[in-house]
């Protein structure tokens, strides 16, 4: 069993803090995806559960122990590199052979661990090359295999897949899926890239600024964002924001004065919120519909039209000079310059406080929820 | 290149105005005397200064004459031993700073570096005379470190003695250019992935086997190249020897290289004259050692040691 | 503190590494820093003790008082400088040239001559003194500065073009392609354009050229012994040599040679290190 636990672990370089106290707890077997803006820290935490870094201070876990000091091959992990980090004076066999040659372990083990990993990975036929004799995808399985051969109990991948081409990309991220089911351990997975995110992940990590903004299911995130960045950076094309003011709260909704003179209903809960707070209005634009009666009207001139088959990006402008996206049909007619009317459902909406915390949503779409993530990740597939 | 063809079809000058003002030069005083040297080595002046061409009469008596051989081979041998003695000293040495220097995060790294290149910017003359004057039994300053840090008994007069003149040369020059390969072989420890050695560093190696296996293979090349530099150095060296020891290479040719045995056979010497045709003769051996010495390294040792992309 | 023994490792590492380097650079710093204190102090304290710093009562300068009176000091580090300087002048300006136009213009016989060139880098033009010195005897130009700056030039011209050659190739063709659509001279080109461009490359150059030139002792002495063309080298080596056992003045010629130098080099090393550690020179 490995399960892995953060507490309060802090990273500062000299005088610069860069992680501000991590806490996660990641169960045996977990597949976990740390997203966020670049410079967040993903690959600190990173290269921290790993022992290449020094951890500033907190506790580190893994399994039963904690593994603050010890040194990186003791702590039973194995980490991919975003450059595969392939020794390039050694062959594929070489290189996965290492691990076990620096561990003293005997020829015959050596030689049947890295066949079988080899022959996991279909890379049997190329075990005498070296890496500049492989291709990129190549490269990839032969970093991943030399993970496998140390039977590490969490995987650590840190970008593994940005280095290759949209389609190999694609390939390659179902096979790590289908690895997790067959290899069963834990991995924790860096990745700038929502789909991978959102399909390979038990639970994603989205981080900010050296901090856990939030972490849930891909689901949870989703439907639930607890902040304005969670909610901005979950979804492709990103959520829609508009700022408003209270105007009126109900039992089971509020009322929104928006910017650009329309008034919102939002089926959220108010919490401490009174009338006349600052806040802001999310609307996924797939949520957003080219009728005018589905909810809340709102009306702008069209600047852009993306189309791209089975469904198009409507790019707008609301009165105030606010910028939406509408996901519309594929069909849809709309041309650049005019002037359309599009709504959204109350229920659909989020709603976010002066402090970009988000106010708990009470009708979540949850009828739809399958078929709105099987519809997003149609749409990532599609843009990669 | 890709030039209209108007331009093509007429004479390039501006080709020529670039390339024969620098390219006069180079082969006028640099190609020309090497060829002329060569050349000369066969032939030999009679009394009244006539030359005459004697084709290879001058290398039988440089090598078969024993009052010839016998200095050539001698200085050959201690050249030798120079050059031994910088490949064992001088370049395990710059390899070990060099690794040192290249430890991650290592604080004054750059003023380490500026401080121990120090040295090699100075003239060989300059460091022949300081060490010349440290080592002197007359001003004691050795013997008195030796003294202070108990090891007094073991000095003596090196520089004087016929067993230990050249060795202490070659650690003199040791000490002065071990900043060259310090700072080539720490370009190349720069130039290998941060990735690469976290990898291995995940892998189990500790620092020595990360050295061992990864770092030093992925800077052979550069330790090659830093080999010939060394050899073509070497036997070519000169200024050293004959600042500290004159051209004589005393105590009884005990320090005589290549470099002084030319300056010697050119210019003269006490009762010998110097002799133009035989001194060409001489530089044209050491043109040959240098050229086998060059060979090698391309044909043999860089083939084999191919460049790793990193 | 939970990683204290990892940090504490890490720092006996550390301080480890700071030990070895810091008694490198004494010992390499140290010989050169007892020629300069004992330079200062008079004959009888530089016997006496020769490690300690002069005092009042030990300061002394007769030393250089002697050098500057009985040898031209002045005029040899004069002699160094013009022929160290119009040198370096023509090996970057020259090399670049050529450099150009081996990388840039296909002819008949370029790669001869490429290839002609790089055998300069390893073949040192020391070996063709004999028949250097009866070409100058013929030109008459023995005893000269020009001698020197000639031979000099040879000398540092083919690694210049080596290393110039690859910065050149690293010039996006498209700025050279958009200037000859313009109708741009090939000399504009390479004058207004390619030149400013590599000046980088031109001060790796410039150091690895430099510094054997100021610091030759063998052409100096063959080509240029007489006194009035002395080079610093040159000049210190014969003057140590009349008067070896007048300490001060070897004491104080030898600090005269090495202190402008050092001084030089702490101003440029940053400069000179980069083009030492660049990867134009492999
Ligand atoms: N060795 C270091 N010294 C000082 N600061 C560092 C060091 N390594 C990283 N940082 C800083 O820490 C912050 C987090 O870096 P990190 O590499 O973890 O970002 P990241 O989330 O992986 O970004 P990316 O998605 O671009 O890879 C950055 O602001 C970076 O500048
Ligand atoms: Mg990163």
């Amino acid at each position: 069993m490995a399960d892995v636990k953060l507490s309060n672990i802090k990273k500062s370089y000299g005088n610069t803090p860069v992680l501000h106290g991590i806490d996660l707890d990641i169960k045996h077997g977990e597949f976990v995806v740390l997203v966020g803006a670049s410079g967040c820290g993903k690959s600190t935490l990173l290269r921290l559960i790993a022992g290449l870094e020094d951890i500033s201070s907190g506790e580190l876990c893994i399994g039963e122990q904690q593994v603050n000091s010890l040194p990186p091959a003791q702590r039973g992990i194995a980490m991919v590199f975003q450059s595969y980090a392939l020794y390039p004076h050694m062959t594929v066999f070489k290189n996965m052979s290492y691990g076990l040659k620096i561990a003293g372990k005997g020829k015959d083990f050596i030689d049947a661990k890295v066949r079988e990993a080899a022959r996991i990975l279909h890379i049997d036929h190329l075990l005498e090359r070296l890496p500049r004799e492989l291709s990129g995808g190549q490269r990839q399985r032969v970093a991943i295999g030399r993970a496998i051969v140390r039977d590490p109990n969490v995987f650590l991948f840190d970008e593994p897949l940005s280095n290759l081409d949209a389609a190999l990309r694609v390939k390659t991220r179902v096979e790590i899926g289908k690895l997790h089911q067959e290899l069963g351990a834990t991995i924790i997975y860096v990745t700038h890239d929502q789909v991978e995110a959102m399909t390979l992940g038990d639970k994603i990590v989205v981080m900010n600024q050296g901090r856990v903004e939030q972490c849930g299911t891909p689901l949870e995130l989703y439907q639930h964002p607890a902040t304005r960045f969670v909610g901005g950076f979950i979804g492709s094309p990103k959520m829609n924001f508009i700022d408003g003011k209270v105007a009126a709260i109900g039992s089971d909704h509020i009322e929104i004065q928006l910017s650009n003179g329309c008034r919102s209903r939002a089926c959220v809960e108010a919490g401490d919120l009174k009338v006349g707070d600052s806040v802001t209005l999310g609307v996924r634009p797939e949520h957003i519909e080219e009728r005018s009666d589905a909810g809340t009207l709102l009306s702008g001139d069209v600047s852009l039209v993306e189309r791209l088959g089975e469904a198009s990006f409507i790019y707008m402008t609301l009165g105030d000079g606010t910028e939406m996206v509408v996901r519309g049909s594929g069909e849809s007619t709309v041309t650049t310059c005019e002037r359309i009317e599009v709504s959204f459902a109350p229920h659909n909406a989020h709603v976010f406080d002066s402090n970009d915390r988000a106010l708990r949503r009470l009708k979540p779409g949850n009828v739809h929820s399958t078929a709105q993530l099987a519809q997003l990740k149609a749409v990532g597939q599609e843009t990669l | 290149m890709s030039q209209p063809s108007s331009i093509q079809r007429r004479f390039p000058w501006h080709i020529l105005f670039f390339l024969a003002p620098g390219l006069l030069i180079y082969v006028t005083f640099s190609v020309y005397p090497l060829l002329d040297t060569l050349w000369l080595g066969l032939f030999q002046e009679d009394a009244t200064g006539q030359r005459f061409f004697a084709g290879i009469s001058n290398y039988q008596t440089l090598l078969l004459d024993a009052a010839w051989s016998e200095p050539f081979w001698n200085a050959l041998w201690n050249n030798t031993k120079f050059f031994i003695i910088h490949m064992l000293v001088q370049n395990p040495i710059g390899l070990f700073l060099a690794a040192l220097l290249s430890s991650p995060r290592l604080r004054l790294s750059n003023t380490y570096r500026t401080l121990i290149f120090m040295p090699t910017m100075l003239s060989v003359v300059i460091i022949g005379f300081v060490w010349q004057l440290l080592l002197s039994p007359i001003w004691g300053i050795s013997e008195g470190f030796l003294y202070s840090i108990g090891l007094g008994q073991y000095f003596d007069a090196w520089l004087g003695k016929e067993s230990s003149s050249l060795i202490t040369l070659a650690l003199i020059s040791v000490w002065q250019f071990v900043g060259i390969p310090m700072m080539l072989i720490y370009a190349a420890m720069l130039s290998i992935p941060d990735d690469l050695i976290d990898a291995s560093v995940v892998d189990g190696s500790n620092a020595w086997q990360t050295f061992w296996n990864i770092k030093l293979p992925l800077i052979l090349p550069t330790i090659g190249m830093v080999s010939i530099l060394t050899f073509v150095a070497n036997f070519n060296a000169f200024e050293l020897v004959y600042a500290v020891k004159g051209a004589l290479a005393g105590p009884n040719f005990s320090s005589d290289i290549m470099g002084t045995l030319f300056y010697r056979t050119f210019f003269g010497f006490q009762l010998q004259s110097g002799s133009i045709t035989m001194g060409a003769a001489v530089a044209t051996l050491m043109f040959l050692i240098i050229l086998v010495g060059v060979m090698l390294y391309l044909f043999v040792v860089q083939r084999r040691m191919k460049r790793f992309q990193l | 503190m939970i990683s204290l023994p990892g940090l504490k490792h890490n720092t006996g590492k550390t301080l480890m590494t700071h030990a070895v380097l810091l008694t490198y650079t004494v010992i390499a710093l140290f010989p050169i820093l007892v020629i300069i204190v004992n330079a200062f102090k008079s004959r009888k304290a530089i016997f006496k003790d020769p490690l300690a710093l002069p005092t009042l009562d030990s300061f002394s300068l007769e030393g250089f008082e002697q050098v500057l009176g009985r040898a031209d000091f002045g005029l040899y580090f004069g002699n160094s400088m013009i022929v160290t300087l119009v040198s370096l002048f023509f090996v970057l300006l020259l090399g670049a040239m050529a450099a150009w136009a081996l990388t840039e213009y296909k002819f008949r016989g370029n790669l001869f001559l490429a290839v002609l060139i790089a055998m300069g880098i390893m073949i040192p033009i020391r070996l063709g003194t004999v028949s250097i010195l009866n070409l100058m005897a013929s030109l008459d130009l023995v005893n000269t500065l020009t001698a020197l700056v000639l031979v000099y030039i040879a000398q540092g011209l083919p690694l210049a073009v080596f290393i110039l050659s690859e910065f050149i190739r690293q010039v996006p063709k498209e700025l050279k392609e958009a200037a000859r659509c313009d109708n741009v001279s090939e000399y504009k080109i390479f004058f207004t354009i390619i030149l400013p461009l590599i000046r980088p490359a031109m001060a790796t150059v410039a150091v690895f050229t430099m510094i054997p030139i100021w610091n030759d002792l063998w052409f100096p002495l063959i080509l240029a012994p007489g006194e009035s063309t002395q080079t610093i080298t040159l000049g210190v080596q014969q003057f140590i040599g009349q008067y070896v056992t007048d300490w001060n003045a070897v004491l104080s010629s030898l600090t005269l040679a090495i202190v402008p130098v050092l001084v030089l080099y702490v101003i440029f090393s940053r400069q000179l290190i980069r083009g030492l550690t660049s990867g134009a020179v492999k």
